[in-house]
């Protein structure tokens, strides 16, 4: 099987991530190997498209729909890329397309703000103060409205860069664009959060 | 060192050395460099702060539920045609061969009704040219036929014989 997930990426041959043999066992009809992927990528996938779309509802259906089409595709997979940069290209695709779509706000009139919702972490006591969690809840919202006002692609590639740690160079085969545009995005967008939470320090 | 900050190309070491992806030779020059460039040190010191202030933003974990939705709609997917057909399954197991035959005889029948309709179109024009010609046209075309060869030996003889 190894040998077969051996490519051609431009003229070098490479050998592709256990992910990219995983997803041709798919496509021979290994439901397993899915489930394995699945495993792995689930938590991943949600946590940037709700980073992107900041709306777990709304990131945990654009899910839904990247591991659908992923199953969908399984047919006519062929590894030529990292599975990883497959995934977060279908995953950017979709959330780029909600974000424009407005669909995103249309739910978010009818959910709760799920900001309440999401994990505190604690500052340095193990049961931080009713002021603490306050002002921690504060802070949040200051990232997340900072992260929300970047360019959507500037957006996505910060958020590859700094959760999936992501090189520059598969951040460039995600997005589309060269290694070059990558670093100019990612230097514009920290150069604006750099602006809006110095002051967080 | 040339200051990192002057070009964005550069910047990437600053970014790198943030998020201590940076390589300890590189990183000892760098700190070198940043002891004597405000401009750099005030780069680090706010790229360091929004690092930390992403940190803090953590996700929610995924619903338990996830995987069973997931595959749900695998299946839904799956078995469209399945639900399709659904309406005619017990028709077609219970009575699939008597359909099965009824559509042959169908095919059939078809095939039939198709052939006579092209045949006699094409043959029609020489049977109707046929029909047309009697028997005393056939006997008046050979007399006259027998009469010309009569005529022409005749004349034939008389231009053979001089004295005539």
């Amino acid at each position: 099987m190894s040998e077969r997930v051996k490519t051609d990426m431009g003229g070098a041959t490479a050998a592709l991530d256990y992910d990219a043999e995983l997803m041709l066992r798919v496509k021979e009809g290994d439901g397993a190997s899915f489930g394995l992927l699945l495993e792995k990528h689930r938590s991943p996938v949600v946590h940037f498209l709700y980073r992107m779309v900041q709306n777990h509802a709304v990131a945990e259906e654009l899910a839904q729909e990247v591991f659908l089409r992923v199953y969908r595709s399984r047919s006519s997979y062929e590894p030529t890329a990292k599975f990883t940069t497959w995934l977060f290209r279908i995953a950017t695709h979709l959330a780029l397309n909600s974000l424009r779509d407005g669909k995103n706000e249309r739910l978010q009139e009818r959910l709760d703000d799920d900001s309440t919702d999401m994990p505190v972490r604690q500052i340095s006591d193990s049961r931080p103060s009713v002021e603490q969690k306050m002002v921690f809840r504060a802070r949040l919202e200051e990232v997340r409205r900072a992260v929300a006002a970047l360019p959507e692609k500037q957006r996505a590639a910060v958020l590859m860069h700094k959760y999936e740690e992501m090189e520059y160079s598969q951040i460039a085969r995600v997005l589309r664009c060269s290694e070059s545009a990558v670093k100019s995005l990612l230097f514009r967008a920290y150069e604006t959060l750099r602006a809006r939470l110095a002051h967080m320090a | 060192m040339k200051c990192p900050i002057e070009t964005r190309e550069n910047a990437e070491v600053l970014l790198a050395y943030c998020t201590r992806k940076l390589d300890a030779e590189s990183t000892a020059i760098l700190e070198r460099h940043m002891e004597i460039c405000p401009a750099c040190r005030e780069f680090a010191s706010g790229q360091r702060s929004v690092w930390e202030a992403l940190d803090a933003w953590e996700a929610a974990p995924v619903t338990l539920d996830f995987d069973r939705r997931l595959y749900r709609r695998i299946d839904r997917e799956g078995s469209w045609w399945n639900l399709l057909m659904r309406p005619f399954r017990p028709m077609l197991v219970r009575q699939g061969l008597p359909i099965a035959a009824a559509a042959g005889l169908l095919v059939m029948a078809g095939v039939l009704l198709e052939r006579p309709a092209s045949g006699p179109s094409a043959a029609q024009p020489q049977s109707a040219q046929v029909d047309a010609l009697q028997p005393d046209q056939v006997e008046h075309a050979l007399d006259t036929m027998h009469m010309l060869g009569e005529f022409s030996s005749r004349v034939r003889g008389d231009a053979a014989d001089p004295k005539m």
